[in-house]
């Protein structure tokens, strides 16, 4: 136990020591943090949908003198030969932009290729306008909303024809409707995002810190300190050392960047309009057994990392030898997240039992499906037994790989090497 | 303390390493382990160290059972490997602690030791950094740090100068003063001849010889002369020697200076003197032939063919 602790602390100090660990921990707590600052500071109302005090007051004094447009960037050629475009209304669907005549479509292509319009339109009838752009993006929603206007003209046009009134027959179409919620469990479009979000991290830390404990372990075959190592302690607290110096080196790095962003979120939450609440605003049961699964999940996989990384002796070969774990951990991966609107179905129920999977699909049910209590205790103790399994395991096959160089051990032959001991 | 190596047997994969091995070393002593690349000296070492369980057999301490754990034991491995990476430092205290030393007791061993072997300077420095044969001696302080009862040593002067050489000759020889055990592993002779009183030769996971280095050295020399000549080369006296002297000697061997001659049954060396004194050999080098370690060493474990 003595010795297990030197391994740790010597362990632990080799992660957070390096120069690597500090800066990219600071560097993401500390870009988390400021990014989640900015509304405090710059105006992102366009993106939050939140104006701040002083950004009001500058509004309103634009809006009294100019009642014009707000946003006047953005210019359309319009070339309507026969006037059937009612060129104040587009200018409301465009968000203000400006409309400039011309005479020809061919004007409009001149004018789009020189860069002086964003974009043109030539409209050829009632129901038919062509559209000219320079470069196309995938977000352009220009036709979409130039579409939207020509039905709102043709029908204003058709009402002032038949002498009807176009304000009572849009109250028609489409009246205002009142709703009011009552959710009695769980809001599942609330935890999609923090659950998105988690499955994530908890990936890539397990991905991220196994491959570490494989090629740590490998280096020290291939340099040879585990000679002396392991005649100087017992494989068990060697490899045990280890993998818990990197759940904790883990555990610190993510959590310093995740309280960093929540402090941060929690302290400009009024500025962004409770927005990132579907990421950030993680319910604390959640949080618990996200923290109590990913943890022992993570335990699960670094023993096997580590076993992995002992059966061979060069550190470019750890990749290969590792490949079926990885292989596991994206399969576990993309079912999760193509599973995530169904938290309650078949799959995610079975895989948030094996303890190859309940790290990241136990969380899932606890935030997005209904999840009794002994179902996430029967869960927890399988995840348990099956942690101290791999541990016992891991080191098993540690101890018989560390000192066989040469060839990388295939793990059929490391288990059948196991069972003759 | 005498440490002793019973009737070890070792497989791996179905295959036999070691077939048997014994052999002894007392405290004050040391034990040169020689045997050619792949004789089983490091397997041999291995189980000593508690790293692989022997199939069968018995190591023995002071005729109790030897576990490794009870004692504090120092490693020197052929295969040299420290973390390049980290202090030297940092990486002979944590060697130290994992042995069971206390943290103060650890870190002054630790800087005796630097200073011992000369390099107190380069305790802040990545061990990367450091020479080759510097990293060999942080490697040895890490070795002796923990104050070990029991010390084998692997090829210890490999890749050492001859100052640093001195240092470590000087190093092991207190060590044997201060009644450590000492088991040296080498293929360098003259290092063995220096330190060992005994020795063992393990030959394909057998040992072909062992016991007292002196008692060996006599026995191979038993009936063994050797004779060089002021006016006849080697191979001329060899001629002369099979033409004229065959009912007294044959001659068994010959290095580059002498000849090795065996003397027949009832013949004595005075016999063979007179013989040479009535003959026109005139004598360069007449005496009992002492082997070699070298010379015992390529006797018993060298090819067969």
């Amino acid at each position: 136990m003595k010795k297990f602790a030197v391994i740790l602390k010597y362990e632990l100090k080799e992660y957070i020591s390096s120069k690597g660990f500090i800066t990219f921990t600071l560097l993401l707590a500390i870009i988390g943090a400021i990014l989640l600052c900015l509304p405090r500071f710059f105006d992102l109302s366009k993106f939050t949908g939140v104006q701040t005090n002083s950004q009001n007051t500058e509004n309103d004094v634009l809006q009294d003198d100019s009642s014009e447009t707000v946003d006047s960037n953005i210019k359309y050629a319009l070339y309507d030969p026969k006037g059937i475009a009612d060129i104040q209304l587009l200018s409301q669907y465009f968000d203000g932009a400006q409309f400039i005549k011309t005479n020809s479509g061919d004007e409009i292509e001149a004018l789009v290729n020189d860069h002086t319009v964003d974009a043109g339109f030539l409209i050829v009838s009632d129901t038919e306008y062509e559209y000219y752009i320079y470069n196309n993006s995938i977000y352009n929603k220009d036709q979409a909303t130039f579409d939207e206007a020509m039905k709102m003209m043709s029908r204003i046009r058709y009402c002032q024809q038949h002498g009807l009134d176009i304000n009572e027959i849009t109250q028609m179409y489409e009246p205002q409707i009142n709703v009011k919620e009552h959710i009695i469990n769980k809001d599942s479009q609330q935890s999609y995002g923090y659950c998105y979000a988690l499955v994530i991290i908890v990936f890539m830390l397990i991905m991220f810190y196994g491959q570490m404990i494989a090629v740590s372990v490998t280096t020290e075959k291939s340099n040879r300190a585990i000679e002396v190592l392991v005649t100087s302690t017992t494989p068990n607290s060697l490899l045990f050392g280890k993998v818990i110096a990197g759940a904790i080196a883990g555990i610190m790095q993510s959590g310093i960047i995740l309280s960093s962003i929540l402090i941060s979120y929690q302290f400009n939450r009024e500025q962004w309009g409770g927005m990132l609440d579907m990421v950030l605003n993680i319910p604390s049961n959640v949080l618990i057994v996200f923290a109590i699964f990913g943890t022992l999940g993570y335990l699960f996989y670094a023993f096997l990392f580590g076993a992995m990384g002992a059966l061979v002796s060069k550190v470019e070969d750890v990749s290969k030898s590792v490949s079926g774990l990885t292989m596991i951990i994206m399969l576990i991966y993309f079912f999760s997240l193509f599973q995530l609107t169904n938290a309650d179905g078949i799959i995610i129920k079975i895989l948030s039992y094996l303890p190859f999977s309940s790290y990241t699909t136990m969380f899932m049910r606890v935030a997005m499906g209904s999840v009794s209590i002994w179902e996430i205790v029967l869960s927890f103790i399988i995840l348990i037994v099956s942690v101290i399994g791999a541990g016992m395991l891991g080191a098993a096959i540690y101890r018989m790989g560390t000192l066989r160089y040469g060839n990388p051990i295939k793990l059929s032959a490391a288990v059948k090497s196991l069972r003759r001991q | 303390m005498e440490l002793e190596i019973r009737n070890i047997k070792k497989s791996f994969s179905d295959k036999e390493i070691l077939h048997g091995i014994s052999f002894k070393v007392k405290s004050g002593q040391a034990l040169g382990l020689l045997g050619r690349n792949g004789a089983g000296k490091t397997t041999a070492i291995r189980i000593i160290m508690d790293v692989f369980r022997a199939d069968s057999g018995d190591i023995l301490i002071d005729g109790k059972h030897f576990k490794a754990d009870h004692y504090k034991l120092g490693y020197l491995p052929e295969e040299r490997g420290l973390y390049p990476k980290r202090t030297v430092w940092d990486q002979i205290i944590f060697l130290a602690r994992l042995r069971g030393m206390k943290k103060s007791e650890a870190v002054k061993n630790t800087q005796k030791w630097l200073e011992r072997i000369g390099i107190p300077e380069y305790a802040s420095r990545k061990l990367e950094t450091l020479s080759k044969g510097n990293q060999q001696k942080v490697q040895l302080a890490a070795t002796l740090v923990s104050d070990p009862d029991i010390i084998i040593l692997d090829e210890p002067f490999s890749g050492l100068d001859p100052v640093n050489s001195q240092i470590l000759k000087d190093i092991v020889n207190e060590l044997i003063s201060e009644g450590k055990i000492v088991i040296f592993s080498s293929h360098q002779m003259s290092y063995v001849e220096e330190f060992c009183d005994s020795i063992a030769i393990i030959h394909h996971g057998e040992i072909v010889l062992s016991g007292s280095l002196t008692e060996i050295k006599r026995e191979y020399g038993k009936n063994r002369l050797m004779l060089s000549a002021v006016n006849y080369s080697l191979k001329e006296l060899e001629e002369k020697l099979l033409s004229d002297f065959s009912d007294l000697l044959t001659v068994t061997g010959k290095n580059k200076m002498v000849l090795i001659l065996t003397k027949s049954q009832k013949t004595t060396s005075k016999d063979i003197l007179e013989r040479i004194a009535k003959s026109d050999i005139e004598i360069n080098k007449f005496g009992i032939y002492e082997p070699s370690l070298n010379d015992i060493f390529v006797d018993k474990a060298g090819d067969e063919e």
